[in-house]
């Protein structure tokens, strides 16, 4: 009976880089953000780079904005190739959301419509992505504050089309899953019912705030990967594993980083819960649509 | 012709980096087509977190600068806001944007404090420095004569109005005294941050003509200048093609 486990990681950050290094032992892989290897000092992207070989590395981006309804920026494509490659990265996740129109940028992740159509412009784009890159592409699930009215599809079923319609991974982020339930009322088991089995790569966890502002009829839970990481959404996270088999759990952390003590402490917690062995039978099969790849995607 | 979506995405970026978004006070639902039935109260939060984060990057090259805005800071922002909206993800341009806005303020009034140009202008030297932008090197194929000498390629020389190196020193309580003062701020070899040295006006002077290689010969042959250049090598601050 195969077995197989999930890497237990975390998502490196330039400004912790020496207590990575000295607790490097804690994890099985680290996620590296590609924007950060373009942007910054010679030093900052040696010290990136320096990892290779010393650990598994993944890529994640947040620069792509593939959800913008303009030409993908090949050029920043190329860059990303070029170094998913120089990292030895396995996958190459981004986020289902747009952060930019031509002329402005406003650097955060905000919703799509949720209809087919435009799901059917997405899947265009992750196409082109595919043929571009070398490894295989996953699309992540955000967090949202608003959502467009005329969204006729639920967070699972676009997410899902577009993943089985282009044979693209997804990487699910359980925090933001949980706090999209809370702040939008749905049922996030519903959510993980509906997404293909073994269709999750990557799993991203994190930890954030609740925000209480008058204009809100309750409290805002908001991403701010800045707090150990809520039961809840770990919770969540067993019971994707039932029909997911990701290759890599990532802690993400972007404030508090002084407080490391956490971020060990929640590695420890995700590896007591999710680091075991589990068996691959225990696994329904793949049912994502199979696509055939493009011809030009280089191997 | 751009689509449909596209006009949505832009009228709604346009909306969240402008002031209605980020200070207004409108609730309920949009009644404006491109944005028709969107929750302005959230769209508002969504507005005034990514301009929160914005300044953050900001704030992160422009701290001083930042500070002595004072009262002003407010409507400086907010007036920056509708003038130059977001248009990177990087601090170090989006402190660049702040910059360039402040400079053109400053050329229509008074500044207040007086200083507050050359304090701005070192800091977003000091963030391109540590940042690693830098002119081409011998390392990226440029050639040069055996012997010529030039500026180090990461460094930017700063002609400030006013001594501000108490301010960078923090030292709050000094006043910077209306004196010409000359820094460097170089990122040099085997060192984390950038170095920022105050240099004499005849160096300060010599060092703005080697921007590009030269022969050293060319300033003359004196001991005095030759110990000068010596030591400057020793630094760092320049660089001798081998």
């Amino acid at each position: 009976m195969d077995k197989i486990s999930h890497a237990i990681g975390f998502g490196y950050r330039r400004h912790i880089h020496e207590w990575t290094i000295a607790n490097l032992r804690h994890f099985d892989v680290l996620e590296i953000t590609l924007d950060h290897c373009l942007v910054g000092s010679e030093a900052a992207k040696a010290m990136i780079f320096d990892l290779v070989g010393e650990i598994p590395l993944t890529a994640h981006g947040i620069g792509l904005s593939i959800g913008t309804d303009a030409p993908l920026d090949h050029a920043y494509l190329d860059e990303i190739a070029a170094l998913l490659d120089r990292l030895k990265a396995p996958a190459y996740s981004e986020h289902l959301a747009f952060t930019r129109v031509p002329g402005r940028d406003l650097g955060n992740l905000l919703p799509l419509p949720k209809t087919m159509e435009v799901a059917e412009r997405v899947i265009d784009k992750v196409r082109q992505v595919q043929s571009r890159i070398s490894v295989p592409f996953l699309m992540e699930n955000i967090t949202y504050i608003f959502d467009w009215p005329d969204s006729e599809l639920s967070d699972a079923d676009i997410l899902s089309h577009i993943c089985a319609e282009t044979g693209a991974g997804i990487l699910l982020d359980v925090e933001n899953l949980y706090l999209n339930s809370q702040n939008h009322r749905f049922d996030p088991y519903a959510f993980l019912d509906r997404l293909p089995a073994n269709a999750v790569q990557e799993v991203h966890v994190a930890g954030g705030v609740t925000l209480t502002e008058d204009i809100l009829p309750r409290p805002l839970l908001q991403d701010t990967h800045s707090h150990p990481v809520p039961e809840a959404a770990l919770d969540l996270l067993d019971y994707a594993l039932r029909r997911q088999a990701p290759s890599a759990i990532v802690l993400e952390r972007d404030d508090r980083l002084e407080a490391a003590e956490e971020i060990l402490d929640d590695v420890a917690r995700l590896r007591a819960r999710f680091g075991r062995m589990i068996e691959t039978s225990a696994i329904e099969t793949v049912d994502v649509k199979p696509v055939a790849a493009p011809a030009d995607q280089v191997a | 012709m751009s689509s449909q979506l596209l006009h949505r995405q832009t009228k709604l970026l346009e909306y969240l980096t402008g002031s209605a978004g980020i200070f207004g006070r409108a609730r309920g639902l949009s009644n404006e087509p491109p944005l028709q039935g969107l929750d302005l109260g959230l769209l508002h939060l969504e507005a005034r977190f990514s301009h929160e984060k914005r300044m953050q990057k900001i704030d992160w090259v422009l701290t001083r600068t930042l500070e002595l805005l004072a009262s002003k800071r407010e409507a400086v922002v907010r007036d920056f806001v509708e003038a130059c909206p977001p248009a990177s993800i990087t601090w170090l341009d989006n402190a660049r944007q702040l910059h360039a806005f402040l400079q053109s303020r400053w050329t229509q009034g008074t500044v207040e404090p007086a200083w507050l140009p050359d304090v701005a202008a070192y800091e977003i030297a000091y963030a391109t420095v540590r940042a690693g932008e830098r002119r081409a090197s011998l390392q990226d194929g440029l050639v040069a004569a055996s012997g010529s000498i030039r500026l180090h390629p990461s460094a930017l020389l700063l002609c400030c109005s006013y001594d501000i190196r108490c301010i960078l020193e923090g030292r709050d309580d000094d006043i910077p005294a209306r004196r010409e003062t000359h820094l460097v701020v170089a990122m040099l070899p085997s060192s984390d941050e950038p170095l920022v040295s105050a240099l004499s006006p005849p160096v300060f002077e010599l060092m703005g003509m080697l921007t590009e290689f030269v022969d050293p010969t060319a300033f003359g042959d004196t001991p005095e200048l030759i110990r000068l250049l010596d030591d400057l090598a020793a630094t760092g601050l320049i660089e001798v093609c081998p």
